[in-house]
């Protein structure tokens, strides 16, 4: 998985899964023609379907460049899901127990409860990880897992809006969501602040002293520990603002587009970012392209679903496949052993 | 109760044992839900077939050891980040099973065994005493590989000491991919073993034991005596929180969270007061 080498594994990885998917929709679908047509080319048919595409490239990107953070500190954040979820659920919490606060304000105070709920999650696996070496890769999964049944229960139990047929909460006040930039389409400025972030985040790390520092604890933890970098601080600190990153995702989902916590809403974009991440070589800046490329699967995987007798899960099989390809450096290097 | 804390210990224990085996050679294996997914989706398949539960459970081995072949290329052949091809391993098992199911079954929800359901069961205490014995057999025998034959050495050294080994001109990939293989049969099994007691394939009845067997690996020391009575453990624990739905007033749905809370808090108590848990050949994801 070095990042320093081409895109070649990425690029093959995604041509690779693909092809699956065309398979797939081939041999499974009656009407294969309309399957193709729907999958590669709704996305782009008209506003509606080409600004939910990007509007969910956006969210993609925030927690994708919340995998990178970890990556690069040679850490493993298995619990995104759970943190978009969670976090998602607590903002959707707080902008209703809190519905009176002016209009910017309240928008702020609900990214900011899902980015500390996320950071929470994820800083507790980086602490058990500093001090008793407990493998984050297995804690940060467990951790989440166990807390997504929890929001389910708050969802459909304490949280539900009676009056809606969906299993979801009441909706956040309006002055609290996300202005729209494309209608009809959910595109909304939370876009922007993706964008924003991955640019910042790449600032960050390559530019900076600190980001140096993480990205020299994920080369090798015990030199860095050695020379004097913080081992807490980018193990602890770095899986903060992983999961920060994960959980405001879920609050800018929840501010742009959903404005309520519907029941399972979000899962499985937490594995989806772990796809984007990889395939962008773990570089925030081409996460954008990477986040645009899989948010264009997602919506055609999405669409071939709805408008045909296609029904499943589609995008998460691409994702597998492409997966089991892009960390293989054998597609750019010769074997050596 | 004890019944039941044996029929649950079965899978947990089939699975930690294959992959002990990984571990032991140097991988973690964090494809073991997957493989226990497709184990018993494909077990479902070959009962509803065959009306034979011994079918059904050489198919969720043979299902386990095709994904598990597929998770060993990738690492081994295509050089892939091992954790990265277990999560790809997960992800294809829950996003493919839907598309058979629809396929074979014309549904993506509920499969229940097509033959009569009394065979595929057959009498629940003498199958459970027969499972349970059989897989801490297996356990004894693994240990006996694994401490008593030159092949159980070197699968040690390849996750341990893996120059060592290539010194004296052994591949230590060699022993990664059989072990991985192996642990495919084994967690097929698990998944088998789950869907010909309960006669029922419901999606995602794995439920996170994948990630409790690999828990019960670290807390069995990862000796298989030792992941015997860990998955003792988790499986009491499992039994515990399913009866809780009895007899308190905890929501069904919390309940879910209960086994991967004690799974962390196991771990947690394992990484304070065992010994230090630095994962054998754990790739920097940033290498």
């Amino acid at each position: 998985m070095n990042r320093q080498q081409s895109l070649l594994p990425s690029v093959v990885a995604v041509a690779i899964g693909v092809a699956v998917a065309v398979g797939l929709l081939v041999v499974g679908s009656r009407d294969p023609a309309q399957s193709l047509r729907a999958y590669f080319v709704s996305p782009f048919s008209n506003r509606f379907f080409f600004g939910n595409m990007l509007s969910s490239s956006g969210y993609l990107l925030v927690a994708a460049i919340g995998i990178i953070v970890a990556f690069r500190a040679g850490l493993y954040n298995l619990g995104g899901d759970g943190q978009i979820y969670v976090g998602a659920l607590v903002a959707t919490y707080v902008a209703l127990a809190m519905p009176g606060l002016p209009a910017p304000v309240g928008t702020l105070v609900l990214l900011t409860a899902s980015a500390a709920t996320g950071a929470l999650m994820a800083a507790a696996s980086g602490a058990a990880k500093h001090l008793w070496d407990a493998p984050e890769i297995i804690t940060s999964y467990l951790l989440s897992a166990a807390l997504i049944p929890v929001a389910d229960y708050a969802i459909a139990g304490p949280l539900r809006d009676p009056s809606r047929s969906l299993l979801a909460s009441a909706r956040i006040p309006s002055a609290y969501r996300l202005s729209r930039l494309l209608p009809p389409s959910e595109l909304n400025t939370s876009a922007l602040v993706a964008i924003a972030l991955a640019i910042a985040l790449f600032a960050w790390i390559e530019r900076t002293t600190r980001g140096y520092e993480l990205r020299m604890t994920g080369m090798n933890r015990d030199f860095a520990a050695y020379v004097g970098i913080s081992r807490a601080g980018y193990t602890i600190g770095a899986l903060a603002v992983s999961g920060a990153l994960h959980g405001l995702s879920g609050g800018l989902m929840i501010a742009g587009t959903f404005h309520a916590a519907v029941s399972g809403f979000s899962l499985g974009i937490g594995w989806n970012a772990i796809a984007v991440a990889l395939v962008a070589r773990l570089d925030p800046l081409l996460a954008i392209g990477s986040a645009l490329l899989f948010g264009y699967l997602e919506a055609g995987a999405r669409t071939a679903m709805l408008q045909t007798d296609f029904t499943f899960q589609l995008g998460m099989v691409v994702q597998a496949v492409i997966l089991f390809f892009v960390t293989g450096s054998v597609l750019i290097r010769s074997r050596r052993r | 109760m004890i019944t039941s804390i044996l029929s649950a210990m079965v899978p947990i224990l089939l699975a930690a044992l294959g992959g002990t085996l990984t571990e032991r050679a140097g991988v973690l294996n964090i494809g073991l839900e997957g493989l226990i997914l497709i184990g018993a989706f494909f077990s479902v398949v070959a009962v509803s077939a065959t009306g034979s539960m011994v079918a059904g459970l050489l198919a969720g081995a043979a299902a386990g050891v095709a994904l598990s072949a597929v998770y060993s290329v990738a690492c081994i052949e295509l050089r892939a980040n091992i954790f990265v091809a277990g999560l790809a391993t997960n992800l294809f098992a829950a996003g493919m099973i839907p598309f058979l199911s629809e396929t074979i079954f014309g549904t993506r929800g509920v499969v229940r065994i097509a033959h009569d359901a009394s065979r595929v069961a057959g009498y629940p205490a003498i199958r459970t005493a027969v499972f349970a014995l059989g897989s801490t057999a297996i356990a004894a025998a693994v240990a006996a590989i694994l401490y008593r034959t030159p092949l159980g050495m070197r699968i040690r050294a390849a996750g341990g000491n893996p120059d060592a080994l290539a010194v004296r001109g052994v591949s230590p990939l060699r022993y990664r991919r059989i072990t991985m293989l192996a642990s495919g049969a084994f967690a097929g099994l698990a998944g088998a073993d789950i869907v010909t007691r309960l006669g029922v394939y419901v999606p995602n009845i794995s439920a996170g034991r994948g990630w409790i067997a690999l828990v019960a690996i670290f807390l069995g020391a990862r000796n298989p005596i030792g992941v015997v009575a860990a998955s003792v453990v988790f499986a009491g624990f499992e039994v515990l929180s399913g009866a809780a739905q009895g007899f308190t007033n905890v929501p069904g749905t919390l309940l879910l969270g209960v086994p991967f809370l004690v799974t962390l808090a196991a771990m947690i108590v394992y990484s304070v007061f065992g010994r230090r848990t630095r994962i054998q050949g754990q790739p920097s994801p940033n290498e």
